[in-house]
């Protein structure tokens, strides 16, 4: 048994011996989950990334060197993304893109810290990631309090005056509702007649909706999810009361239309990050070009695409800075990167490593059921 | 005698051996030595007692939770939490134990899926808003020990494969004792046991106890390692994981038990290079193993005793 051990540390150390590859490439390193329930996501990231790391090369690299990708598992679970992480710490990269979840890019944060490597993540929307000072840590992704500060504005550019905030109790949900209440508040102008949560999962709303409806509100800002907002907006149809419901991003998927029937989805407002489709910068439109080109298919979300946007910063980084010392491109990133041109749209980072301007935008749903993208002020 | 020399010449080999490897290894190690603990303490369940149970990590996550919970509202120090995690695991193991023990075999096996899911649903579901929901608990602090601060790979592995040794050395004894030869004999005949006058339902119930005890332990050495825990890393997957280390290192055997994990979690590191397909060499293996060899690689050696010392 212990002869068995020893061999297998053996063969552990053998596998260490770190390959030699010849310096003139530039080693960016992609963590992306490609297994577990979030792998489809992953795989998108790795055809993105690759697919513009393989575009850059062609146009010559950076810097003179091209760059080479290097990718990992990190399985959508903390446990393998530390490995992950620590894998990648010693293949010699100099950033890495990712992750997906917050709670797994998490778990490497402080392993790329501590490593000095450039971490740009891409779906990881947790307000605390950014909030531990970490110098080299950025994102591309908006924070969950973005949206918050959005569907406040939202409010208001429409000009309703009495506001009814509707909540499912989820950790997510009830932090949307609470973060749009209080900038609504900080606004001022607006009341908020309604604040309280519904049980999801029920089959029947129509108790919360006449209570809802006695409050007499111009406007219901749904925060839940889109079964419990299909429901709701055909049971307020049945009911014949026609006020206008506002949902946050995750009523965006088009089971909602079904559940509610095209009749009582019309003119439904939502907010949401655009669906790749929609992207309108020229570089998201030559991309997906190129994307549909190789793939045949658009990627699915855009998740996957702001992991793009962070191969951009990066490789603008090194670029600008001159250099591929960590120190030097996170200054660079701070403070000297201003509204780089990028798929989903300009690019900034602000101290923190947060993306400065709104991702989010108001889509609203038409006559036949599709998601028409609100044209922006 | 010989032998001797050499099986500790190994083990000082093993124990130097962050001094030679890098990172990234010494944490596949850590993770190994996790995993092992977490399976010796499925083992007396499964092995030692013969209950199928697969919901170990539901115990484990009890134990990880309760760690980040009291670290992170009220600062107690991770080291005094140890025991506290285990205990916490052992009442909870009680309260879901107690009315099911009496199932045998598969029944078993069914329920205690259930239980897992149970509490994974529950994590995520932020139960008594103390969970954090499906983001999970962050900032859990490092364990202090006389000043030093476990931090890096290297600490955690001095710190995670001394615990696994003296919990090789507790369990050792555990098996060799009278507690133990009961729970064999519940194994290998639940009704001849019975006969002869041992107490089934207390027996399988201290097993179950002990178990989830250790489990809770190895959580808090989880929980204080990743700085952050959430419901993905108690699935009903990780049950399974434990399971066949336990099924495929042979059950009942100590040092099958770390030999499966060192197979189960330490293969699929190296065949990471293989990304998706590596999970399909995986099952090929397990397959193969499991035709050739279903009784585990290493089971148990019987048991031996000295005729003359018998009387």
């Amino acid at each position: 048994m212990v002869k068995k051990i020893l061999l297998f540390t053996l063969c552990l150390s053998l596998f260490y011996i770190p390959m030699g590859f010849a310096k003139s490439k530039i080693k960016i390193g992609l963590m992306c989950p490609q297994t577990g329930s979030w792998a489809s996501e992953g795989i998108d990231m790795k055809k993105i990334v690759n697919l513009l790391a393989e575009d850059i090369n062609k146009k010559g690299g950076v810097l003179g060197r091209k760059i080479e990708i290097i990718d990992e598992d990190d399985g959508g679970d903390p446990r393998t993304a530390a490995l992950a992480a620590n894998k990648l710490c010693t293949r010699g990269i100099v950033a890495v893109i990712g992750t997906y979840g917050s709670s797994v890019t998490e778990a490497t944060q402080n392993i790329f810290n501590e490593n000095k490597i450039i971490q740009i993540a891409n779906g990881s929307t947790a307000i605390r990631l950014t909030e531990k000072g970490y110098k080299y840590f950025f994102r591309t992704c908006p924070r969950d309090d973005e949206q918050g500060r959005v569907a406040a504005k939202t409010i208001k550019k429409f000009g309703f005056k009495r506001v009814a905030i509707l909540h499912d109790n989820t950790t997510y949900a009830k932090g949307l509702a609470e973060e749009a209440k209080q900038n609504l508040e900080k606004m001022g102008g607006v009341k908020i007649v309604f604040f309280d949560a519904l049980t999801p999962g029920e089959r029947d709303y129509t108790t919360i909706l006449t209570k809802l409806q006695s409050k007499k509100p111009d406007v219901v800002f749904f925060t839940g999810y889109y079964p419990e907002a299909g429901l709701l907006l055909k049971q307020k149809k049945e009911m014949g009361w026609n006020v206008p419901f506002i949902g946050g991003d995750a009523t965006n998927n088009p089971d909602l239309v079904k559940i509610a029937g095209l009749d009582a989805a019309k003119g439904f407002y939502f907010l949401s990050p655009p669906v790749p489709q929609d992207l309108d910068t020229p570089q998201a439109k030559a991309f997906l070009k190129a994307y549909q080109a190789k793939y045949h298919a658009l990627p699915g979300s855009v998740w996957a695409v702001l992991s793009g946007d962070a191969l951009l910063a990066i490789v603008k980084a090194i670029d600008g800075s001159k250099s591929t010392d960590p120190d030097k491109m996170a200054y660079y990133l701070h403070y000297k990167l201003k509204d780089m041109p990028g798929l989903t749209g300009k690019i900034s980072f602000n101290e923190k490593g947060d993306r400065v301007g709104d991702l989010y935008r108001v889509y609203k749903v038409d006559d036949k059921g599709n998601f028409v993208l609100q044209p922006k002020d | 005698m010989n032998r001797k020399y050499l099986i500790w010449a190994i083990c000082l080999i093993f124990f130097l051996s962050p001094l030679f490897l890098n990172a990234y290894w010494v944490d596949v190690l850590n993770n190994i030595g996790i995993y092992a603990i977490l399976a010796l303490s499925l083992n007396f369940i499964l092995g030692d007692t013969g209950l199928f149970h697969m919901g170990h990590a539901a115990f484990f996550a009890v134990g990880a939770y309760t760690t980040a919970i009291l670290n992170t509202m009220y600062h107690i120090p991770i080291l005094f939490l140890i025991p506290f995690s285990g205990i916490t695991a052992a009442i909870f193991a009680y309260l879901v134990a107690r009315p099911i023990i009496h199932l045998r075999g598969d029944y078993l096996l069914i329920v205690t899926i259930g239980i897992v899911e149970i509490v994974r649903i529950a994590l995520v579901n932020n139960i008594f808003g103390l969970t954090g929901g499906s983001n999970g608990i962050f900032g859990i602090s490092r364990p202090h020990l006389f000043g030093l601060i476990i931090r890096r790979p290297t600490h955690f592995f001095y710190y995670i494969w001394i615990f696994l040794a003296v919990s090789v050395f507790l369990f050792h004894r555990l098996r060799n004792s009278r507690f133990g030869r009961a729970l064999n004999y519940i194994k290998e005949d639940e009704v001849a046991a019975e006969g002869t006058g041992v107490d089934i339902a207390k027996y399988k119930l201290i097993a179950f106890v002990l178990g989830a005890f250790w489990a809770g332990m190895v959580g808090n050495i989880y929980a204080s390692k990743m700085t952050i825990i959430s419901p993905e890393s108690f699935t009903f997957w990780e049950s399974v994981i434990y399971f066949c280390i336990v099924i495929l290192g042979g059950s009942g055997s100590i040092t099958g038990v770390i030999l499966g994990s060192f197979l189960l979690i330490g293969l699929p590191e190296l065949f990471r290079e293989f990304a998706q397909a590596r999970m399909l060499v995986f099952g090929l293996a397990m397959i193969i193993m499991m035709i050739f060899r279903p009784q585990g690689i290493l089971p148990p050696p019987p048991r031996k005793y000295n005729v003359d010392q018998i009387n």
